[in-house]
């Protein structure tokens, strides 16, 4: 025996002796219980609060991305019945926000190739970031409605024209250099829909017009005094994370 | 066992029996002064956050500038380890310091003057126990003219009545010592009592402001007093820093976690005895703003969205978690100090052994404008069958400024 026995794993005694020497070395430290006594640590001015975006002018999108962006929310969210669609309740301008920012460069977002194509589950598996990705659809969109329809560009065309054109690229049928306009359709869409539910703070949602469109009481958090009231409908109004006008003076 | 042996160990018995008993005495006495130090907080002041206990060098901020409370340890050359006990005794009864200089009433020695010279030298017993740190602390950071400790004399002349408190032989024993620990070591009215322009006490017990605080009137008064408490609330706040209606936070939180909670529960009774037999002065009457008023209605706006998450709609609170707005006394005190930095800046409840939660209020400063604030707090000092004066914008813009220093 002796040398002629090969590596094969912890032996028993080399196990136990290592956890007694453990045990000494670390253990009798770590087995001491502690108790905490007082009150969590709290400090004044420790707040981190969000910073409201600027409601003018265009971050990330040029004026003429910008326009065929507002085109396309006011068709996706049209106005109705006095109700702002998406460009007038700032869906545009949230999605301009948001590309400039870390969601725009794709920092929560595993970057690295391999990039293959995966299943509807697995979402997007493109290699651009959402920024390059409006970067690139908008181009190949503009340049498919000026060779196309005419030689306006989407936000010049009529409102049935684009209708068409955006089911179109819904249904992967519009044919866009070096895009996929079906997954561009998706995005738009979604960002869309997030604008004009996201707080205003955010730069859509103006005058939570999305919210009060659905019956959405806002940044709440405590429904004691109306939960008992079945069948009734919720007295209050929404209120944004920076309140709402009977607030005054803000 | 020989008989040597035996002889030896009698000796060696007889050796030890003599200092064992001076030691049990001695023990005694310092737990004594231990529990009186505890009565007394001393520790609130004299120890730092963080620092060894009873190194002094904590600012205590006075309206005339700040002064730091000075090094209690025993060691000899920055603490008080030299002192004598007469010496001790003298700067607590009279004011005056080792080298015979008048003390700033920063040391509440209007309040201790009535501790009795034994219990004195009982807490000063203690305090030889504790660890010596060497730490020099100039206590006088004061600006002219008040830095001159020779001014202190015609400040005593005016506002100092030394004495050891005497009991008054037409109340039980619980009430006098209630008065003992309230008017003697627990220094009540240091805070709780209004000072004139020269820091004496004036209106006693009837609400003091210091350090942007205001510290609520302990009178009978049912509106801004402790009128409607009972003594059991009352010795449940001192005991855990919550009760159904209250919660102690800022420096009463302090007060709660280095001294009441630690006190005996007989000790507590006879504060809370003392304390429910405070007379009040005439009540002021007291009518609600109307409800139509433009800040009561941006202040219902804005206590719904705001507030009533925790403090319930309509101003109830939930019990030993988060203090009710209905019937407060700091909510509707005339001076608003402490209602409004709890909204602008929140605060920590006391966090005790029976109540170890300490629930935090969120500040507002952040979110809030200084007209919206003055609208909440406005709102919620006459609504439910609340009522106090509004609370205007600037004085919303002067308390900020002020918490920003």
């Amino acid at each position: 025996m002796g040398s002629s026995r090969a590596p094969r794993g912890i032996r028993r005694r080399d196990l136990l002796t290592s956890t007694a020497a453990a045990f000494f070395v670390f253990g009798a430290e770590a087995a001491l219980g502690r108790t905490v006594k007082g009150g969590l640590p709290w400090a004044p001015d420790s707040v981190v609060p969000p910073t409201p975006v600027s409601a003018v002018g265009w971050y990330f999108f040029t004026a003429l991305e910008g326009a065929a962006v507002e085109a396309i929310c006011d068709r996706l969210i049209p106005p109705d019945d006095g109700n702002p669609g998406g460009k007038q309740a700032g869906c545009a301008v949230f999605i301009d926000r948001q590309l400039i920012g870390s969601y725009g460069a794709a920092e929560r977002f595993y970057m690295r190739p391999p990039f293959a194509t995966g299943t509807p589950q697995q979402g997007t598996q493109t290699q651009f970031s959402p920024a390059e990705q409006y970067r690139r659809g908008l181009a190949a969109l503009d340049r498919y409605c000026r060779d196309g329809l005419g030689g306006k560009g989407f936000a010049e065309l009529p409102a049935a024209e684009q209708d068409k054109l955006l089911a179109a690229m819904e249904k992967g049928e519009a044919q866009f250099t070096g895009v996929n306009p079906r997954e561009f359709f998706e995005l738009l869409l979604q960002n869309a829909m997030e604008g004009f539910f996201a707080d205003p703070l955010y730069g859509g949602n103006r005058d939570m017009a999305g919210w009060k469109l659905i019956g959405f009481p806002g940044a709440r958090y405590d429904y004691r005094d109306y939960i008992g009231q079945h069948n009734k409908p919720f007295p209050l109004p929404p209120v944004a994370l920076q309140g709402r006008p009977e607030w005054i003076g803000r | 066992m020989t008989m040597r042996r035996a002889v030896f160990g009698l000796i060696g018995a007889a050796a030890f029996a003599a200092p064992a008993f001076a030691q049990d005495l001695a023990y005694e006495t310092i737990e004594k002064g231990r529990a009186l130090v505890i009565a007394g907080d001393c520790v609130a002041c004299h120890t730092p956050p963080g620092a060894k206990p009873f190194s002094g060098g904590r600012a205590v901020e006075t309206p005339f500038g700040d002064i730091l409370a000075p090094n209690l340890t025993p060691d000899r050359a920055t603490g008080i380890g030299a002192w004598s006990d007469e010496e001790f005794v003298r700067a607590l009864q009279q004011g005056v310091g080792r080298d015979g200089e008048h003390l700033f009433p920063a040391l509440p020695y209007t309040a201790y003057t009535k501790v009795t010279r034994g219990d004195l030298v009982a807490m000063r017993a203690y305090l030889n126990t504790v660890e010596p740190v060497h730490n020099p602390v100039e206590p006088n950071q004061l600006p002219f003219p008040f830095n001159m400790r020779f001014l202190q004399f015609f400040w005593k002349a005016l506002f100092f009545t030394p004495g050891e408190y005497q009991p008054n032989p037409q109340q039980p024993a619980d009430w006098n010592r209630g008065a003992y620990l309230v008017e003697g070591l627990g220094h009540c009215a240091s805070c709780h009592s209004a000072k004139n322009i020269l820091g004496g006490d004036k209106a006693a017990m009837e609400g003091g402001t210091l350090q942007n605080w205001f510290a609520p009137n302990l009178t009978a008064d049912r509106r801004v007093g402790l009128g409607a408490w009972s003594e059991d609330e009352l010795i449940e706040y001192l005991k855990t820093g919550h009760t159904a209606r209250s919660a102690a936070s800022g420096p009463m939180a302090e007060v709660v976690e280095f001294q009441t909670s630690k006190m005996p529960d007989a000790d507590l009774k006879a504060m809370a005895v003392y304390l429910k037999d405070i007379a009040a002065a005439p009540a002021v009457k007291a009518t609600p703003l109307a409800a139509d008023r433009a800040d009561m209605q941006a202040g219902a706006a804005l206590y719904a969205d705001n507030c009533s998450a925790c403090h319930v709609g309509k101003g109830e609170g939930v019990a030993r978690l988060f203090p009710a707005l209905a019937g407060s006394a700091v909510v509707q005190s005339d001076d608003a100090a402490t209602l409004l930095r709890m909204v602008l800046q929140g605060s920590r409840s006391a966090a005790t052994d029976a109540a170890p939660t300490a629930p935090a209020m969120p500040a507002f400063d952040w979110k809030l404008t200084d007209a919206q604030i003055a609208a909440v707090v406005t709102y919620a000092r006459n609504s439910w069958g609340n009522a106090a004066s509004a609370v205007g914008a600037g004085d919303v813009k002067t308390m900020r400024n002020a918490l920003k220093n």
